[in-house]
C-alpha cells in the first residue's frame, strides 16, 4: 500500500494548502532568526581581529593551541568515558524492561523522561548532597560501620564528573534501547533457538546485532549531551585541569573578556556536535527503517520473572536505578529542611532556609535574600517561553508534517540545529548582542527569554510532531468531506487530539526554561538573576542548604507544571 | 432521458508512473461499485471526486453542478473511509453532529437528527459512548451515519467492510443496501470484493491500471465481460483459442453452428465460465443433448475442490485446462464436458468481439 499512487494522491489537497504553510513558515523564519542572529555575531567575532579586520589568524591561532587541543581532547574524552558507562549502565535494564513484566515497571519508566527535564543545576547539587564528602551515602557508611572519616571522597575529580554523567544519562539509554527491544519479534529468537543456538548465542548474534542502531543512537545522543555539558563540568571539574570547551567558553567571555577566543572555541565546538547530529539523524534512519519492517510484526510479550535470579536483578536494578537517580533528588528536598542544632550540632528539622529565602529571616548582603525576586523572575521568563515555544512548536510540526523525502530532512534538520549548538553558544551570542543595549533588567529577561525560546522550541517540536504524524490523513480528509475548512479541520480536529502532545510539549518547555543555567548564566548581566544562577552561587559558597531550599522549589515547580499537563491529558486514540 | 447524478468526463491525473483517465455517468440514486485490483485508481478517483485530490483534466458534475473547481468542504458528497475515520476525541453523538455543527443546525435540530441517523443504523441510545469503545461493525454505522448527516448528493463508500469478518461483511452489505433504498442517494461503492459488488450494486464499474474497462449491470459484468480482463476479474472461467470450435462443435441437425462460426477466428479466444460447462463423467449414459455446443472428450481431471455444494473441477484437454462446476465429485478420471455456443464470449485483442 506504501507505494501505491493512490496512497501518495491521498494527502495532496493537504500539499496544496496553502494554510499549513503559512502556519509553519513564519515560525520557521522566527526561529532561524532568533537562531541566526547570535551565531552570525559570534562567527563574525571569530574572524574579525582587534582592529576590525577580516582575519584567519585568531582562529587558526586558537585552534592550532596545544591548549585548545588538550582541552578538546579531554573534553572528547571524558564524553567518550561517561557515554560509554550510561550505556552500560542501561543496557542490563533495557533487557529487563523489554523481558519482564513487574511492579517497578513504571517508575523506572518514568525515570527515563528524567534527564530531558531535570536542569543539570539540580543533577550538581543532588550529586554533591549525595556522593559529597558530608553527603548521604558517606553519613550511612559513617553511622553503620562506625567510621571516623568519610570513606567516599569523589567529589572534585574525574571520576565524580564521570558518575554524575552517568547518573544524568544513562535513563536515555535505558529508555530508547528498551522500547526499541520491546519491538523486536520473538520470532527471529525462536528460529534461531530451532536451529540449536543457545540464549547467549541468539543474543550474541540476533539480538545485539539488531539492537545496534538503538544503541548507537542513544549512544551518539548521550556523547553529544557530555560533549556539550556545561553546569555539572563548572561545578565538579573545579579547576582548569577538568575543563571543557563550553567552560572554557564561558571562562573567556565573562572572566578572561576574550570574545575572540570564545567564538573561535564556539566555531569548534559547533562542528563537532554538527558531526555527532548527522550520525544521530543517520542512526535515526536506520532505526526508522528497521521500524517499519517490523510494523506487522507482534513485538515480545513481556512476562513476569519466573526464576529467582530474574526476580532478583530485577528488584535489584528497581532499587539500583531509584536509589541512582531519586536519591540524589530527595537528597535535595532532605536537606532543605535539616541545619545543624544549636546544642548538639546534629541535624534537626527546621525551615528556617525558606524563611530566608523569602527574606521572611533576612540576613544582609546574603545570596539567598535575592532569592525571592530571582524565583519570581524565573517563573514569569518560563511561562513566557512556554507559551511562545508551544506556538513556534505546534505551527512547525503542522508544516513539517506534510513534508517527505528530501524537504522534511533538510526541514527537520534546521529544526535539530538548535541542538548542535549548543546552549552556551546560544547565551555567548545573546550576550554579545547585549552590548548593544543599556544593561537593564527588562532588556536582560527579553534576551533570556529569547535564548530560551531558541532552546525550548526544538524539544516542543520533538514531541507534537511525532503525535501530529500519527493522526491518520483520513481524519482530516473526512472532516473536510464533512464541510470543514482546512483551517476548521486544524481547530477543530487535529488541535483537539494533540493536546497531551502540546501540554506535554509547553510543560517541557517551562521546566526547560526554569532550570536553564547554561545560557543564562553566560548571558545574564548583573540585575538579571535567574532561580538556577542563584542556585549555582549559593554552591559556589557552600551555601548547600540554602541551594537544597531553592532547588526543592525548582523541583517543586516543575512537578507542579507536569502533574498539570497531566490532567490536562485525555485518553489518547486508539 | 434518465437523470444524471454523478457525470465525470475525461477527468485525468498522471504520476510518473501511472496515469488515470475515466470518463464514467451515474444516474441520481443508482448504486453504483468501483472494482478493480489494488493500485488500478479506485481510491484515486474517489479523492478525485471528492476533491481531496485536484483533477489535472476534465470535469465532474453532481446533480448537474460543475464541481470540478469547488473545495472539498462545499461539495456536499459523503464519504465513509476505510477505516472509518472517527475523531477520537468525539462521542458517537459529536462525531455525527460534526459536519451539522459547521452547517450552524441549530441544537435541537442536531439531536432529532442524530436519533433518527442512529435509528436508520440500527445503533439507538449510543448517543454518548465513546469511539474508542465501539466494534468495528459498530465503527462502520457511525462511520456511515457521520456521512449521511450532511445530507449529501453523493455518498462515497472506500472499502468500508474490508476491515470486518466474513459473517459481519454479509451482514452489513445487506444494511448498506437497505440504507440505500431508503435514503435514495446516489453512491458509489469501492470494493475489491467481486461478490460483494455483485450482490450490491446496481452498475458495476470495472477498472484496471487507472482506466474504465466495463460498467454495466452485475449481470451483464459476470456474463458478457467487455473486456478479457473484465472477465478474468470477475471470476473464474476458461480461455480457450477460438479454434478448438471446429474441433469440438458438435453437429445437430437444428444447429446453424456452420453459420454461426463461418467466419475464420485465428486471432480470436473464447471464453465461458465453470457453470456454465455440462459435465459427463459416465460413458454408459447419454450426453445431456442441448443446442449447438462444444464437446470436450478425454478430459483429464486434474484437481477437484470442494467448495461446499458444488466442486471446482479443473480439468487438462488437449493441453488446455478447462474449468468446470459439477454438484458431485467426478467419478472417473477421463471425461466429457460440454458447453453451449450461446454462453461463448469471443475476445479479440482483449476486447469483446461481437458478431453481427
Amino acid at each position: 500500500m506504501r507505494n501505491n499512487p493512490s496512497s501518495k494522491a491521498y494527502r495532496t489537497i493537504l500539499d496544496t494548502s496553502r494554510f499549513y504553510r503559512s502556519l509553519g513558515v513564519p515560525a520557521l523564519v522566527i526561529l532561524a532568526f532568533l537562531f541566526i542572529l547570535p551565531l552570525s555575531i559570534i562567527l563574525s567575532k571569530a574572524f574579525v581581529d582587534s582592529d576590525g579586520g577580516f582575519t584567519f589568524n585568531r582562529l587558526i591561532g586558537n585552534l592550532t593551541s596545544a591548549y585548545t587541543l588538550r582541552i578538546l581532547a579531554f573534553t572528547l574524552f571524558q564524553a567518550s568515558v561517561s557515554t560509554v558507562a550510561s550505556v552500560l549502565i542501561g543496557l542490563p535494564g533495557a533487557y529487563l524492561l523489554a523481558t519482564y513484566r513487574f511492579p517497578g515497571k513504571r517508575i523506572i519508566r518514568a525515570i527515563c523522561t528524567i534527564p530531558f527535564v531535570l536542569p543539570s543545576i539540580l543533577v550538581v547539587l543532588g550529586f554533591v548532597i549525595f556522593y559529597g564528602n558530608n553527603g548521604l551515602i558517606n553519613q550511612l557508611l559513617m553511622n553503620l560501620f562506625g567510621l571516623e572519616e568519610p570513606p567516599l571522597r569523589i567529589l572534585y575529580s574525574f571520576t565524580a564528573i564521570i558518575l554524575a554523567h552517568a547518573f544524568y544519562n544513562f535513563p536515555i539509554a535505558l529508555g530508547l534501547i528498551s522500547s526499541f527491544w520491546e519491538q523486536l519479534p520473538a520470532h527471529c529468537n525462536q528460529a534461531a533457538a530451532t536451529m540449536g543456538a543457545k540464549r547467549w548465542t541468539v543474543f550474541r548474534t540476533i539480538t545485539l546485532p539488531r539492537l545496534m542502531p538503538a544503541i548507537l543512537s542513544a549512544a551518539t545522543l548521550i556523547f553529544l549531551f557530555c560533549f556539550s555539558s556545561f553546569a555539572i563540568m563548572l561545578v565538579l571539574g573545579g579547576g582548569p585541569q577538568f575543563t571543557t570547551l563550553e567552560v572554557e567558553i564561558y571562562r573567556r567571555a565573562r572572566m578572561t573578556m576574550d570574545q575572540g577566543g570564545a567564538a573561535a572555541l564556539s566555531l569548534l565546538s559547533i562542528v563537532v556536535a554538527l558531526v555527532l547530529i548527522f550520525i544521530y539523524s543517520w542512526t535515526q534512519r536506520s532505526l526508522a527503517r528497521q521500524e517499519e519492517i517490523q510494523e506487522t510484526v507482534q513485538g515480545r510479550l513481556p512476562r513476569s520473572p519466573q526464576s529467582l535470579r530474574a526476580k532478583i536483578l530485577v528488584v535489584l536494578y528497581t532499587l539500583f536505578s531509584v536509589v541512582f537517580v531519586l536519591g540524589p533528588l530527595a537528597g535535595i528536598i532532605l536537606r532543605s529542611f535539616q541545619a545543624p542544632g544549636s546544642r548538639s550540632g546534629n541535624l534537626e528539622f527546621t525551615v528556617k532556609w525558606y524563611e530566608q529565602l523569602f527574606g521572611i529571616q533576612s540576613q544582609a548582603g546574603s545570596i539567598l535574600g535575592t532569592a525571592g525576586t530571582a524565583v519570581l523572575l524565573s517563573v514569569v521568563i518560563a511561562t513566557i517561553t512556554a507559551i511562545i515555544s508551544l506556538i513556534i512548536g505546534a505551527m512547525t510540526a503542522a508544516t513539517l508534517r506534510l513534508s517527505k523525502g528530501r524537504a522534511n530532512l533538510t526541514m527537520e534538520l534546521m529544526a535539530m540545529l538548535p541542538m548542535a549548538v549548543s546552549s552556551v553558544i546560544i547565551g555567548l551570542g545573546y550576550y554579545l548582542i547585549s552590548s548593544f543595549f543599556n544593561e537593564s533588567k527588562t532588556t536582560g529577561s527579553i534576551l533570556i527569554v529569547l535564548a530560551h525560546v531558541v532552546i525550548a522550541s526544538p524539544f516542543v517540536l520533538r514531541t507534537v510532531l511525532p503525535e501530529y504524524r500519527k493522526i491518520p490523513f483520513t481524519y482530516t480528509q473526512a472532516s473536510l468531506t464533512l464541510g470543514a475548512t482546512v483551517s476548521q479541520t486544524f481547530f477543530k480536529v487535529e488541535l483537539p487530539l494533540l493536546r497531551g502532545a502540546l501540554a506535554t510539549g509547553a510543560a517541557f518547555a517551562f521546566a526547560i526554561s526554569m532550570g536553564e543555567i547554561n545560557a543564562t548564566l553566560v548571558l545574564a548581566n548583573a540585575q538579571v538573576v535567574t532561580m538556577p544562577v542563584v542556585m549555582y552561587r549559593l554552591i559556589g559558597s557552600y551555601n548547600f542548604p540554602g541551594a537544597c531550599a531553592l532547588g526543592t522549589l525548582l523541583i517543586v515547580c516543575c512537578a507542579l507544571v507536569f502533574s498539570l499537563t497531566e490532567s490536562l491529558k485525555r485518553r489518547p486514540h486508539a | 432521458m434518465p437523470e444524471y447524478g454523478l457525470v465525470c468526463t475525461g477527468l485525468a491525473v498522471q504520476y510518473p508512473e501511472f496515469k488515470l483517465n475515466l470518463d464514467f455517468s451515474i444516474i441520481q440514486g443508482e448504486l453504483v461499485s468501483i472494482i478493480g485490483p489494488s493500485g488500478c485508481g479506485k481510491s484515486t478517483t474517489l479523492q478525485l471526486i471528492t476533491g481531496l485530490l485536484p483533477a489535472e483534466q476534465g470535469t465532474i458534475h453532481l446533480h448537474g453542478r460543475d464541481i470540478t473547481d469547488t473545495p472539498v468542504w462545499e461539495r456536499e458528497i459523503g464519504m465513509v473511509f476505510q477505516d472509518y475515520a472517527l475523531f477520537p476525541h468525539l462521542n458517537v453523538e459529536e462525531n455525527i453532529a460534526y459536519g451539522l455543527r459547521l452547517r450552524k443546525t441549530p441544537r435541537g435540530q442536531r439531536k432529532t437528527g442524530v436519533a433518527e441517523l442512529l435509528k436508520l443504523v440500527g445503533l439507538e441510545g449510543y448517543q454518548k459512548r465513546k469511539t474508542i469503545d465501539l466494534s468495528g461493525g459498530e465503527r462502520q454505522r457511525i462511520a456511515l451515519a457521520r456521512a449521511l448527516a450532511i445530507k449529501p448528493k453523493l455518498l462515497l463508500l472506500d472499502e468500508p467492510l474490508s476491515a470486518l469478518d466474513a459473517q459481519l461483511r454479509k451482514h452489513l452489505r445487506e444494511e448498506i443496501r437497505n440504507i440505500h433504498a431508503s435514503t435514495g442517494i446516489t453512491t458509489v461503492y469501492v470494493t475489491h470484493d467481486q461478490e460483494e459488488a455483485l450482490t450490491i450494486s446496481d452498475r458495476i464499474l470495472v477498472m484496471n491500471n487507472g482506466h474504465m474497462e466495463q460498467l454495466d449491470t452485475p449481470e451483464n459484468i459476470y456474463m458478457q465481460p467487455a473486456t478479457l480482463f473484465a472477465a478474468r476479474f470477475m471470476g473464474d472461467g476458461t480461455l480457450l483459442s477460438h479454434t478448438v470450435i471446429p474441433q469440438t462443435i458438435v453437429s445437430t441437425d437444428k444447429g446453424p453452428e456452420a453459420v454461426v462460426f463461418r467466419s475464420s477466428g485465428e486471432n480470436r479466444q473464447i471464453f465461458f465460465r465453470p457453470e456454465r460447462v455440462v459435465v459427463h463423467d459416465n460413458q454408459e449414459l447419454a450426453f445431456p443433448e442441448f443446442l449447438p455446443h462444444l464437446r470436450f472428450t478425454n478430459c483429464r481431471v486434474r484437481s477437484c475442490e470442494y467448495q461446499g455444494g458444488r466442486y471446482l473441477i479443473g480439468c487438462e484437454w488437449n493441453g488446455n485446462r478447462i474449468l468446470a462446476y459439477n454438484r458431485f465429485r467426478p467419478a472417473r478420471e477421463l471425461i466429457t464436458l460440454g458447453v453451449r455456443v450461446s454462453d461463448l464470449v469471443e475476445y479479440q485483442d482483449g476486447v469483446v468481439y461481437r458478431r453481427h
